[in-house]
Formats: C-alpha cells, sequence, structure tokens
C-alpha cells in the first residue's frame, strides 16, 4: 500500500481540487473584472481562462499548464461621459460573458466535487481492504 | 511510504521454493529463513515511526491553519487522509497480532 507517490489516487484527487481551486479563483476574477474597463496596460480587462496538462506521462495528477487570455475582440458599448471612451464616445467593455462563466463556475464545482468524492471512495476502499484483516 | 511485507524473514523467491513441486524436503528447509512473531513485531514498530511521521505532518498542517500561518485547506486535508489511512493499517495489524498471540497463549498444552 503505497500511499505517498504520485500515483496515489489520493495525491490525484489532491491535485484535481488543487487545479479545481485555481480554476474556480480565475472564473470569480472574471466575474469581479465583468465591466473594468480600465486593467492597467491600456486595454480593458482581458478574460482569463485555465489550460489544465497532466503530471506525468499518462497516468497522474493534473495541474495548471497556463492561465491563457482571452484574445477575442472587446465589445464597443456608447458611454459618452466615460472618461475610458473614445471621441466618437465609445468604450470597450472586457470581453467577459457572465453567463458563460456561470456555467463554468458550475463546471468547476462539479469537477472539485467529483476529485472530492474520488477522494472519499477511495478511503472508503481502503477500509474495505483493512476489514478483511479481521 | 508504507511498505509492509506481508513476506517478512524470507524473500519472495524463498517462499515461492516453498511451494515449488519436486524439490527435496531437506532443501526447503534450508532455503526459508524462519521469522517469528519477535521479527514481526519489530517490522511492527519500524512501521510505527513512519506512521508517526504522517501523523505529525498532519498535525502540523492542522496547527498551521488553524493559526493563519498557512491557507491551504487542501494540503491539510491531503496530509490528514493519509495520516488516518496509514494509523488505521497500523490498528488493523496491531489488532490481528495481538489475537494472534492470545490465540497461541491460550493453546491448551
Amino acid at each position: 500500500m503505497e500511499i505517498n507517490d504520485t500515483f496515489s489516487p489520493i495525491d490525484i484527487a489532491i491535485s484535481g481540487l488543487r487545479a479545481q481551486d485555481k480554476n474556480i479563483k480565475l472564473i470569480s476574477s472574471n466575474v469581479a473584472n465583468a465591466q473594468t474597463t480600465d486593467s492597467g496596460k491600456g486595454e480593458p480587462y482581458r478574460r482569463l481562462e485555465a489550460v489544465f496538462e497532466t503530471d506525468g506521462d499518462g497516468i497522474g495528477g493534473v495541474s495548471l499548464e497556463e492561465i491563457a487570455a482571452d484574445m477575442s475582440s472587446f465589445p464597443r458599448v456608447l458611454k459618452p461621459g466615460h472618461p475610458d471612451a473614445d471621441e466618437d464616445g465609445y468604450v470597450l467593455m472586457p470581453n467577459v460573458n457572465l453567463p458563460i462563466e456561470m456555467i463554468n463556475l458550475n463546471i468547476a464545482t462539479r469537477a472539485y466535487q467529483a476529485n472530492a468524492a474520488i477522494l472519499k471512495r477511495y478511503q472508503q476502499m481502503m477500509e474495505t481492504t483493512l476489514e478483511l484483516l479481521r | 511510504m508504507i511498505n509492509l511485507n506481508p513476506n517478512i524473514g524470507g524473500s519472495p523467491n524463498s517462499i515461492k521454493g516453498v511451494w515449488e513441486h519436486g524439490s527435496a524436503p531437506s532443501k526447503i528447509n534450508a532455503d526459508v529463513k524462519k521469522s517469528d512473531f519477535a521479527d514481526t513485531v519489530r517490522a511492527v514498530e519500524k512501521h510505527l515511526a513512519k506512521v508517526d511521521d504522517l501523523q505529525q505532518s498532519s498535525d502540523i498542517f492542522i496547527k498551521d491553519l488553524l493559526s493563519g500561518k498557512n491557507e491551504d485547506v487542501i494540503s491539510a486535508v491531503s496530509a490528514a487522509a493519509k495520516a488516518d489511512m496509514s494509523f488505521k493499517l497500523l490498528v488493523s495489524v496491531r489488532n490481528k497480532l495481538i489475537e494472534a498471540y492470545k490465540q497461541t497463549m491460550n493453546m491448551p498444552l
């Protein structure tokens, strides 16, 4: 019973929990900045998306490979009084779509729950095995 | 980390030798190093240190979490799960050993 190697279901499930935790952080950042017209880089907030990769070759946990910026175009909204408006009165808004973020949040939450379920079930399986010793 | 070898006191090859057909009985006795109860208890003792390490690290994680030094709940959960599993294994083996000892001691001579 190896429980401290990287291939053990405990560590794999924990890596899944960590990855989804970061994913949820990114989603909350997107939602919080859904109206941010100034990200400090001379453009509105750009939506962020998590890209995952497998640890090891083939079998193993998951880790966050990179935080990719969504390069789709910013919607133009007419707001003549806005300080960030151009000469025509249009403001570039972040390319964040709230419904999409809510669905992604649902997916991330379910994935988190699934990993927690794996962890719990694996512990139960080990208890079943130990029952055989009695 | 936990690697409790059920074949204490004998390599898998020598165990295999016992069940091989056609080998002379005297040869079998020469191959297999006998293990006694004390060996097994000593193996559990060694294993105890590993279980203790896991318990200690789990303890540190939880203390750091409660004192605010560390905010990684997931690490604490992972350490607790590992400590829990290894401890359960230890308790099960210990119970089995005690039971075996009692049975041996109650044997009518």
